[in-house]
Order: structure tokens, then C-alpha cells, then sequence
């Protein structure tokens, strides 16, 4: 029984502000979110998925890490996808995160702004999105299985819900 | 990488500088504040990488209670002091002169004392600040929030993140009675203030080679006439 639970342990790997990070099977992708956005891809055939910390919606050209923004981002994904021999007809996309946690109502709303920057790209990449969970003012603690392509999100004050 | 802001480690030793002063008035005022109970200490001022910020201030996953105040304009900043719940709990209790809450929900009361509490720190930081780049700040009310602290402080950077793959942060921690507790302060500076924090100090380190003989003073790096040694007195 102990055997069986330590062979079917997860393996969490912690995604960073402006990180992508690429797993499969058992590997676990996690994330905290305030107004950033978890982009995870997902292949169920491969078993394999992928998420992005999103912080920003345009790198407006500046060479930073891709994963930093929505529009380097995406292609950063399709690309490391494509690399792991997955098809882009394959891949299906969650979303969750793009708090305004400090309830700001001036006309920069970052995670707005982001959330509608991926939704788009996503929309022109033709990937469709399964689910998400945007918005509000509470951050969130995400977890991509890469197995099944799940997302557990967990806020503070509420239970946990699982974006299948 | 765009790392225009990229702090050169003199400037970095002169905010430290600042902050240690910064840190001292607060000090000063939160020993008042609770009966000589808690005093403070600056822990670090440093510039991390945006992708590993959270982890080298060892703010991640745990939910916290927090008290969050803005310097809003461009030349702003959010300061973030932080609690686990247990510690939070204790010092509103020993404020209010009670036993440490138990129910679930914080009462009012609980919250307004340690929003005052955020209050009185972040006057003494700002107090500093405007003596450093002679410009008003408008600090907002205070206000409490219980969440992810890593979901909080991403929020705070920002600004910061729009031009810069690094964060500048400086860290203060508190002490109770001599013994280290764990709270922190955080504060995180826009890229405005960085801008005017820098420039400021720029001139200070230029005053200071020119006459190294008034450089023994932590305060060197205050531009002149601004200096005030009653500030402590300014964050009621």
C-alpha cells in the first residue's frame, strides 16, 4: 500500500513569475496568480502539458523571457509542444487567474488586459479553451496534472474546484 | 534581457542606507505603538529576478494576513506587511489589550488595529522617503486582505515588471520582546520612485565624494536641509 502511493506520487514543479514550464505523467505544474494568468496546454493522447505564468499582455518588442507575455508567450508554448511531438489539432488550452486584487478601477486593469490578450491569441493559434477561471479579487493557487490535463484552483475562503 | 533598472551595488547600498534610516523611525514608532513590545529590523534591500521573487523572499503558497498601503501617482509604491494568522491574531490581541481572538472570522476590531498598525509604518516609510526625493506622496487607507501572500506581492511588481525582469524589494522583519516573529514588511517601489530614488541618491553619493569628510552619518544620503531628526514623530 505505502509502495503503491510512493509509485503514484506526483511530482510538482513550481512555475515561476514569467516561466513555462513542460511536464507529463505524473509531474505536477504549479503556480500562485494574482493579476498574472496560468496558461496550460494540454495534449490528452500525449499525456503531456504545459503552463505559462503570464504577467503581462504585450512585450511590445522588448527581449524578455517569452513566458513573460501573453504574445511571446503562446508561441513560446505551440512551439515546446511542437518540439515534444505533439499536434497542434491535439492541444486543448485552461485558463485561470487575472485578479485585481487591489480592486483598482482606473483604465489599466492588468489582468483584464491579460486575459483578453491570451483569449485572443489563443483564438487566432485555433486552440480551443476547454475552461477557465478569471477574474475577481482573490489570488489563486493553481495545479495542472499533466496526466489528465485537469486544473485544481484553490482561493482563499472557498474550496477547491478542478477545471476538467 | 530588459533590465533597464538594473541597480548598481553602490546604489543598492545607499537604499539600504535609506531603508535602515527608514526602518529606524518605524522602529521607533511601532516600539510605542505597543508598549515597547515590538521593534523592527531591516532585513534586505535587494533587486531578485521576477521568476524567482517570491521564492528568495519566501513568500509563496501560504495564505496571509496581510495590510496593504499604496503610494499612488507614478512616484508610488505598495507596502505589504505581512502575518501568518497566528501572529497576526497576537499582535491585534496584545493592541487591544485581550485574549487572542479564536472564531474563524477576524472581528473589526482585530482588523482596525492591525490596519492602524500598518498605518503607523507606513507613514514612518514614507516620511523617509519624502525627506529622500522632496516630492508629496499620497499614501492610500490601508486596508486589510487574507490571501496567497505570493498572489499579493506579484500584484505589487507590476509596475515594476512593465520595464524591468527584476523587482527591487526591501524586507523588514520585527522582533517581539528580542525574538524574531514572523511578519515582514515589504516594500516595493514603481519604476517612478525607483527613477527618483536613484537620482536622489545619485546626488547624495556625488555631495559625499565631494566632501567625504561629512560621510560618517547613515544619513549621508539624505539630500541636504531635508534632514529630520524628530521624523519618528511625523507617522501620527
Amino acid at each position: 500500500m505505502v509502495l503503491s502511493t510512493v509509485l503514484r506520487a506526483k511530482t510538482d514543479k513550481h512555475v515561476g513569475m514569467g516561466q513555462i514550464a513542460l511536464g507529463c505523467g505524473h509531474t505536477r505544474l504549479t503556480a500562485v496568480l494574482g493579476s498574472c494568468v496560468a496558461v496550460t496546454m494540454h495534449s490528452p493522447k500525449h499525456q503531456i502539458g504545459i503552463l505559462a505564468h503570464v504577467i503581462l499582455a504585450q512585450s511590445s518588442g522588448r527581449n524578455s523571457p517569452p513566458g513573460k507575455f501573453a504574445d511571446t508567450a503562446i508561441p513560446e508554448m505551440l512551439r515546446m509542444m511542437e518540439n515534444a511531438q505533439v499536434p497542434k489539432s491535439e492541444i486543448i488550452a485552461r485558463l485561470a487567474g487575472g485578479a485585481n486584487i487591489f480592486g483598482r478601477t482606473g483604465p489599466l486593469q492588468i489582468g483584464k488586459a491579460n486575459i483578453e490578450a491570451i483569449t485572443e491569441l489563443l483564438e487566432e493559434a485555433g486552440i480551443p479553451v476547454k475552461a477557465q477561471d478569471v477574474g475577481g479579487n482573490k489570488g489563486r493557487r493553481v495545479s495542472l496534472d499533466c496526466q489528465t490535463g485537469s486544473l485544481t484552483i484553490e482561493m482563499a475562503g472557498s474550496p477547491a474546484r478542478v477545471l476538467q | 534581457m530588459m533590465n533597464e533598472m538594473c541597480t548598481t551595488p553602490g546604489q543598492l547600498e545607499l537604499l539600504y542606507q535609506l531603508f535602515a534610516s527608514a526602518t529606524h523611525d518605524a522602529s521607533a514608532v511601532m516600539c510605542r505603538w505597543t508598549n515597547g513590545l515590538i521593534t523592527l529590523s531591516l532585513d534586505e534591500v535587494r533587486e531578485i529576478p521576477l521568476e524567482s521573487v517570491c521564492s528568495e523572499v519566501d513568500v509563496e503558497d501560504e495564505l496571509l494576513t496581510m495590510v496593504v498601503l499604496c503610494l499612488e501617482g507614478e512616484i508610488g509604491g505598495e507596502m505589504i506587511l505581512t502575518f501568518d494568522n497566528t501572529n497576526g491574531r497576537q499582535l491585534a490581541a496584545a493592541l487591544l489589550g485581550q485574549e487572542v481572538g479564536t472564531s474563524d472570522e477576524w472581528s473589526d476590531l482585530e482588523k482596525s488595529a492591525l490596519t492602524e498598525t500598518g498605518n503607523i509604518l507606513g507613514c514612518a516609510y514614507m516620511n523617509a522617503l519624502t525627506r529622500l526625493i522632496n516630492t508629496e506622496l499620497m499614501p492610500s487607507a490601508p486596508y486589510f486582505v487574507q490571501d496567497y501572500g505570493a498572489s499579493v506581492l506579484q500584484q505589487a511588481l507590476m509596475t515594476q515588471a512593465m520595464t524591468s525582469d527584476q523587482a527591487l524589494i526591501c524586507r523588514t522583519g520585527f522582533h517581539r520582546e528580542g525574538e524574531e516573529v514572523n511578519w515582514r514588511v515589504f516594500f516595493v517601489p514603481t519604476m517612478e520612485m525607483r527613477s527618483a530614488m536613484e537620482r536622489a541618491l545619485s546626488t547624495a553619493s556625488l555631495k559625499k565624494a565631494a566632501h567625504p569628510q561629512d560621510s560618517s552619518e547613515r544619513k549621508e544620503c539624505v539630500p541636504d536641509g531635508q534632514h529630520d531628526e524628530g521624523s519618528q514623530n511625523d507617522a501620527h
